[in-house]
């Protein structure tokens, strides 16, 4: 039940980033991709009219959190004070400049709101990024399962670590690369003429990048955590994920290769979840490592709520998630051609 | 008496009260637009009459930019309870997750699937799609309405839950916490308080062009909806909500209504002030002018009935600021009352046919929109000094709640910077709002 419910969650926060992961990207490659304030027009309404329903799943994995993992809500949440609240500002800004940026007919407005979007966005996929990194390098929770951390202490990666080090910072980059990319695969199935070439060469080198950084992070998270893959879980799942990730590599590369744009993005799709989900599958049940000893480590055992608790989220939770993506569906098809998915 | 507060918990509340307070000015305009246009979008397809339809537009325009302040600065209230309420959320979590999460999955889902297709898809997707997606967002507005209300009502009055084990709160029956009687009362006096904003904006819009000539069919299908509606909420916050609210207060926050009508000493016959300022030191109120037996009457039926006063319970169980308690009461209830009157006299006006040509009555139904967003903040401020010292009503008190682990300085840090980008926001909301007023419903062929 409780492994049910770390996936569930898990997967709640995966959706989140495959989805609004490409909206940073795009706010980030704008203005490399766009270079006149038509074409900028162009990349804007490649977002389309859905980016509220994809913020959502940011804000219902919040709320389900409180109910099903109260406990890690808590100390993670108060934990990353400063680094949440300025996701919480990333996001004001973001969605406020795409909200506004069409409703005044006046360049200085649009650049500066086009600045906004691309800054924010930026702000953003830095900020997941180190979030992410510090998923995996622990914080330095005590044997009350609290923590606060500063925004750095000595960059170094074990005891009273602060949110930026070598590691997190990292992990950060390569954040910041992949959803770039990510942002550059989806613009090519959103634009035209030349602003689509500009993204067509973005998504390949972006995503030829990726590669070393992968392989630096990879080793890197070897060193920060030797003790990873935990005992804990059965091979099998740790393998799925694996040939996951090789199979959206492969359909993502075949579809950069033959310009196929749509099977591009899937895969670029598929590789964010499948990196995701072996890095959440890796862990379980650890939801948040202890850098200062390991037996202070919230595992989802120790997090979650009661047993009726989590039977009564069992219900409801299937049924909002099925109706969820069945409005999404409806909607995407009746609006399809401005935006669509 | 009050217990001292300083350092994070301090500024953790202020912080929680600024912008939750700051948010609700824009899901109650929200909620209360959000049937106009289902019914106006209706009344397009029943009748064919372009008025409608283009005040759809008008209005769909203004709603969008409402729902996108409402959206950005909803998401910080939801985090706030792992940021600054770590305690809190480790204590009940088990029970309030449940709305939280249901509110998210259920209403936000929703709301943000078809607000696209409101407010820019009805030449794309045709009037009927059109009109669903009106209703969709509609509903979807008003269960994260409730969904809230559930969450806060169990904060004012728990039900369904148990304690386990290790202290912390868990649930134990489902329909008690989710149709909790304080959260019914609640929701239905909520939820037509949103209404009355939403009936004074739309006159307020349908008297500035009525008065300055412009739009003039428009401004009379606005000022109808509006005053019709406007009259209609007004009468149903005061009684039977309103009333059904206070006496759900009476029987289970006795002291808090002690404290909203400044009652230090208990009896029957007890009245409510309509002048009066309460001087806790002495503990009176000074320079009381009352209706005897109202408060008996109103919170438990006959002119006779016993009320409790402060000096009957220990002081720390009283709220903690009840001065502001209790002005925030009174001035609800002074321009709920004012509401009644202005909105019955425009109603007279209306069928005598005279509505449109009475320059001070227009004038003040196009100044008088600020007030039920007043109305509205007061009556939050009334429901949460009230539960105070209490997180939990008579479970959990607010010093137990605050996240122990953030330091006084971080949270005065993002106090100031929510203060910043929220004044910055409000001024931008109202450029914008502004600018679609004073563009008008334009291209519509009637005169």
């Amino acid at each position: 039940m409780i492994a049910i419910w770390y996936g569930a969650i898990g997967f709640m926060l995966i959706v989140y980033v495959v989805l609004d992961g490409r909206n940073f990207g795009v706010g980030m490659l704008q203005r490399l991709v766009a270079k006149t304030p038509d074409e900028r027009r162009q990349v804007l309404a490649a977002i389309g009219l859905q980016w509220p329903w994809h913020e959502v799943w940011l804000v219902a994995f919040g709320g389900t959190l409180v109910a099903v993992f109260p406990r890690l809500m808590a100390s993670a949440f108060a934990g990353y004070y400063l680094a949440l609240i300025l996701i919480l500002w990333g996001l004001l800004l973001r969605g406020v400049a795409i909200e506004v940026v069409d409703h005044v007919n006046d360049h200085l407005w649009r650049e500066f709101w086009d600045a906004v979007f691309a800054l924010s966005s930026g702000l953003l996929a830095v900020l997941f990024g180190v979030a992410a990194g510090n998923l995996v390098r622990g914080v330095p929770l005590d044997d009350h399962g609290n923590f606060s951390m500063a925004f750095f202490t000595d960059f170094g990666v074990r005891g009273h670590v602060g949110l930026l080090d070598w590691y997190t910072l990292s992990v950060a980059t390569f954040a910041v690369v992949v959803l770039a990319a990510h942002g550059a695969t989806y613009l090519t199935l959103g634009t035209r003429g030349p602003v689509r070439d500009r993204c067509v060469r973005y998504a390949r080198s972006l995503w030829a990048a990726t590669v070393p950084i992968f392989l630096i992070v990879a080793v890197e998270s070897r060193a920060v955590r030797p003790d990873l893959p935990a005992e804990s879980i059965g091979g099998s799942m740790l393998w799925l994920g694996v040939i996951g990730i090789v199979i959206s590599t492969t359909v993502l590369v075949s579809g950069l290769v033959s310009r196929q744009d749509a099977r591009a993005f899937a895969g670029s799709n598929g590789l964010i979840a499948s990196l995701l989900a072996t890095g959440g599958v890796a862990m379980f049940p650890v939801m948040l490592h202890s850098t200062l000893a390991p037996a202070n480590s919230l595992s989802a055992f120790a997090v979650a709520s009661d047993r009726t608790a989590l039977m009564l989220a069992s219900i409801w939770w299937p049924i909002g998630c099925v109706l969820a993506i069945s409005y999404f569906v409806f909607t995407s098809r009746r609006n399809a051609g401005k935006g669509g998915l | 008496m009050t217990t001292g507060v300083s350092g994070p918990e301090l500024w953790s509340r202020l912080q929680f009260g600024f912008t939750l307070t700051y948010h609700y000015l824009f899901p109650q305009l929200t909620m209360g637009l959000a049937w106009f246009l289902v019914y106006w979008k209706w009344r397009a397809l029943r009748t064919g009459d372009a008025r409608y339809g283009q005040a759809v537009r008008f209005w769909a325009k203004i709603f969008g930019l409402n729902f996108a302040v409402g959206v950005v600065t909803g998401i910080p209230m939801e985090f706030q309870f792992g940021t600054n309420w770590a305690e809190f959320t480790r204590y009940s979590g088990g029970v309030i997750g449940q709305t939280l999460g249901m509110e998210g999955m259920f209403a936000f889902f929703l709301e943000s699937a078809f607000i696209g297709a409101l407010i820019w898809g009805e030449k794309r997707l045709g009037p009927r799609y059109h009109l669903l997606a009106a209703v969709a967002v509609a509903v979807g507005s008003w269960l994260s309405g409730y969904f809230i209300l559930v969450t806060n009502a169990f904060m004012q009055h728990p039900a369904g839950y148990r304690v386990e084990a290790d202290g912390s709160l868990g649930i134990a029956r489902v329909g008690a916490y989710l149709l909790n009687p304080w959260a019914i009362v609640e929701f239905a006096h909520n939820q037509i308080a949103a209404l009355v904003t939403g009936s004074f904006v739309i006159s307020a819009v349908g008297a500035f062009y009525t008065l300055r000539g412009l739009h003039l069919g428009q401004a009379r299908v606005f000022l109808r909806a509006g005053t019709a509606t406007g009259l209609i909420a007004s009468l149903l916050v005061a009684f039977p909500t309103g009333d059904q609210q206070a006496k759900m207060v009476g029987r289970h926050q006795p002291v808090t209504l002690a404290a909203m009508e400044g009652r230090f000493a208990g009896g029957p016959e007890a009245g409510v002030a309509l002048i009066g300022q309460p001087n806790i030191a002495s503990r009176r109120l000074d320079n009381r002018i009352e209706i005897p037996g109202a408060l008996s009457f109103l919170a438990y039926g006959t002119f006779q009935s016993y009320v409790h006063g402060l000096d009957e319970y220990p002081a720390d169980r009283w709220p903690g600021n009840i001065e502001l308690l209790y002005y925030a009461f009174h001035l609800m209830i002074t321009l709920g009352t004012l509401f009644i009157i202005l909105m019955a006299y425009a109603n007279v006006q209306r069928w005598r046919g005279r509505l449109e040509s009475s320059a001070g009555l227009l004038w003040i139904l196009m100044l008088a929109f600020p007030f039920p967003y007043i109305a509205n903040t007061l009556g939050w401020m009334t429901a949460e000094l009230g539960r105070q010292p209490w997180l939990i009503y008579g479970l959990y008190r607010t010093h137990d709640g605050y996240s122990h682990v953030v330091s006084a300085g971080d949270t005065m840090f993002t106090l100031i910077g929510f203060t910043g980008l929220y004044f910055v926001l409000g001024l931008l909301f109202l450029y914008l709002v502004g600018r679609e007023i004073s563009h008008g419903p334009i291209d519509v062929a009637v005169a």
